[in-house]
């Protein structure tokens, strides 16, 4: 594939926080034009979340947290709640592809631009909605990010260090999760449109997104009745497995023996031959004194000369990567994966680069997370059509801007 | 009822495990024919879901293997390059012969790298993408995500990826080869953590449930329920509280030094309602309320139930299509084939390709 395959695909993108930019990130890094839209008075929060240590005129501009999201797309303000911004807005819908949101259920409909209306500007327009639990149904108006979605998908139930205490993920897993289900529907229904000529309206549910992440469970739940209680950092068919202690301010290896071969090979690795003939039910039954013996073994060594050995012995283990150690990590330097993308506005660090690394088609990032409004002029006259002098109306009205003045972090 | 957006996709599935069957299972349920080759390597349960709607054949010998190659549209690979070729060609090999054919591998480290031959099972590559660093309380280890997440992540992301570059294929008449590694996969999802070290040395580490008093979990009478609030959200999280907007609770800074002041009102707030209670607190308060759901509450909750989120079939309810708007086969149990009973209706459009 010679061209990134969503060349000459436009996206009008209304999302904001993490699930939907998370999406359209992607799209832009497979090479759609995506023109991320925010009112003036009610800018993608991500901007201005994290309190600043640094002074800088415009920090909605140089966010590191917005940076990390948002990097392959362009930046118009319009403010959707006054007629001359729904209307420009309408005029952009009628030359894109695709417009996404993942606002609360009813803020389209409230804004004026529901389904109906977005269709009637654009008949064969794929329109896709990221609302926590739908626009339909009874939960539609329930409101939440990322760990209530986990929470109420029945993915938090299953992680625990004993049965009874849920632990949530460190991350908000539901939005990443949901917004790489967003960019599959985009494609999906890009592939239908170009068959049968017509658009389509996805009514995507975050929270339906992680409950489909934890179907394994409801498998086991439709075969026995039940669903097995969580088990920590232990497997609930082989053993030994668990989080260990490693030499260094907390750091910790992870060990993994699925089957009685990596753990005669373990055993030897650390120093245990005297265990290395336990079969799985004895393994099991002695848990913990395996935990003791692979934690005695591994706390004076530093993780990544403890994963070597063991990975050389063939015992599968990896070291738990923070956030300091995951930048150095050999294997993702050698891959290129941290990128530094040029802002002005920033003063250079490492970002993550694109995950999916189509071998020919090649996406790679060039184009830093954009300045509020920075495209304003170029996408309302080429995209919209509007002139000059329409546009000089607009910032004259204050329905686009490209600043935010005083702002309040949080 | 309108076509699938798949109808007509030919994929196969090699290799087997928990994120090839996955990714397949989705390109399935939107009307891919998908074909499984060999053994998948799955327990009955990760079996019964991720194989629905498949077709399993036994491993083929090279001509026959060559003839599913050349009439499919997609081969999703989960061989790792620890597990070795089997006689079989890589995922590069197969790009060089098959030009014609999206190729999505996925692998726990990709194809290249100093680390590219680790083996890995779901919490190796867990915690080789950083969240599990991030999960579970500090005085404590980390802890992995439950439901074998970073293998049903690397799943995702396969799909997504697979129709993505499906369209350009189709587009463009060419494939290519996209090389998913599940540490990526993770390490892009971190949040603000990652860039927070670098960029500013704010090192993020694991909080555990409740990082913040208003972005928790809590226990209530009859599970655990949590509240995740921002900024704006706080006054009217005190609304609901019955606690006086004061300064100390409004301003960020302040908040923080009075945590464990407005933990102990959420705390005693949530022990005297239930699950239910409190997400019903939630719509009319706009305060993002939850409950931790099991599967078994959920397999019968009636919003799900209303928008056809679950398929009924032999195997019992299962979730099914990830989002409505696109045509969700009905998918049946896994369905052993032999060959030449693909390669019947296969067969037929490689050789058309062919000529």
């Amino acid at each position: 594939m010679k061209r990134l395959p969503l060349d000459g695909v436009r996206v009008l993108d209304l999302t904001m926080m993490w699930a939907g930019p998370y999406a359209t990130k992607m799209l832009g890094e497979m090479g759609a034009e995506v023109i991320k839209i925010e009112s003036p008075r009610a800018w993608d929060n991500i901007r201005t979340l994290l309190p600043r240590t640094d002074q800088v005129e415009d920090p909605w501009n140089s966010a590191f947290y917005f940076a990390e999201y948002n990097h392959e797309k362009k930046s118009v303000t319009l403010d959707l709640a006054r007629d001359a911004g729904r209307e420009a807005f309408l005029r952009l819908v009628a030359n894109s592809d695709v417009v996404i949101e993942n606002y609360r259920a009813d803020v389209m409909d409230k804004l004026g631009l529901g389904t109906d209306v977005l269709l009637g500007a654009n008949p064969n327009l794929i329109y896709v909605s990221m609302a926590g639990f739908g626009k339909t149904g009874g939960d539609r108006d329930n409101v939440g990010y990322g760990p209530i979605i986990e929470m109420m998908s029945g993915l938090m139930s299953l992680s625990g260090y004993d049965p009874d205490t849920p632990q949530k993920t460190g991350i908000s897993y539901g939005d990443p999760v949901a917004g790489l289900a967003a960019v599959g529907a985009v494609a999906l229904a890009l592939i239908a449109r170009r068959r049968t000529g017509k658009g389509a309206v996805i009514d995507l549910s975050q929270q339906e997104v992680s409950v489909k992440m934890a179907g394994i469970a409801f498998a086991e739940l439709a075969r026995t009745g039940a669903v097995s209680p969580p088990t920590g950092n232990r497997h609930p068919r082989w053993a030994p497995q668990g989080c260990y202690q490693v030499r260094g301010d907390d750091q910790w290896i992870v060990v993994s023996c699925p089957d009685d071969e990596t753990w005669r090979a373990c055993a030897e690795t650390i120093g245990r031959p005297d265990l290395a003939d336990l079969t799985l039910e004895e393994r099991r039954a002695r848990h913990d004194e395996l935990d003791a013996a692979i934690s005695a073994w591994a706390a004076p060594i530093d993780g990544r000369v403890a994963v070597d050995v063991l990975q050389e012995a063939g015992v599968p283990a990896g070291r738990v990567l923070d956030m300091r150690t995951i930048k150095d990590d050999p294997h993702l330097y050698v891959r290129n994966f941290w990128i530094r993308v040029p802002n002005p506005k920033m003063h250079p660090y490492r970002k993550h680069g694109v995950v999916w690394r189509l071998l020919e088609a090649n996406p790679t990032i060039t184009r830093h997370a954009p300045y509020l409004g920075a495209d304003n002029r170029s996408v309302l006259s080429e995209v919209a059509g509007l002139g000059d002098a329409e546009i000089d109306q607009l910032e004259a009205d204050g329905i686009i801007a490209d600043t935010l003045g005083e702002v309040a972090f949080g | 009822m309108e076509s699938s957006p798949l109808e007509g996709i030919r994929v196969v599935e090699l290799g087997g495990g928990i994120p090839a069957g996955y990714c397949s299972h989705l390109l399935a349920g939107y009307g891919a024919d998908v074909v499984q080759i060999g053994d998948p390597g799955l327990t009955e349960d990760e079996d019964r879901y991720l194989s629905r709607g498949k077709r399993r054949v036994p491993m083929p010998d090279a001509d026959d293997l060559h003839a599913l190659l050349t009439a499919a549209h997609v081969v999703v690979d989960g061989r790792a390059p620890a597990d070795g070729d089997a006689g079989m060609p890589g995922a590069r090999q197969l790009r060089e012969r098959y030009p014609h054919l999206v190729i999505t591998s996925l692998t726990p480290f990709g194809l290249d790298g100093p680390h590219a031959e680790h083996r890995a099972t779901n919490i190796v590559s867990f915690a080789s993408g950083g969240i599990m660093a991030l999960t579970g309380e500090r005085d404590r280890p980390p802890l992995q995500t439950g439901g074998e997440q970073a293998f049903m992540l690397g799943g995702l992301h396969g799909f997504a990826a697979t129709a993505t570059a499906l369209l350009g294929a189709l587009i463009q008449g060419e494939g290519d080869l996209i090389d998913i590694s599940f540490q990526e996969c993770a390490a892009s999802m971190l949040e603000y953590c990652a860039a927070a070290w670098e960029y500013e040395s704010l090192f993020v580490e694991r909080s555990g449930n409740t990082p913040r008093p208003e972005w928790g979990v809590y226990r209530v009478a009859d599970g655990w329920a949590g509240v995740c609030c921002l900024g704006r959200q706080i006054p009217a999280l005190l609304d609901v509280l019955g606690v006086e907007q004061e300064p100390r609770w409004l301003d960020p800074v302040q908040r923080t030094e009075h945590a464990d002041e407005l933990s102990a009102h959420i705390l005693v707030f949530m022990a005297e309602r239930t699950k239910d209670e409190i997400v019903a607190l939630g719509p009319p308060n706009k305060v993002p309320f939850g409950a931790v759901r099991t599967p078994a509450e959920l397999v019968n909750h009636s919003p799900l139930l209303e928008r056809g989120f679950f398929d009924d079939g032999p195997d019992g309810r299962l979730p099914g299509r990830p989002f409505p708007g696109l045509t969700w086969v009905r998918l049946q149990p896994v369905v052993q084939a032999g060959i030449d009973e693909v390669l019947s209706t296969w067969g037929r459009v490689a050789e058309e390709v062919a000529s």
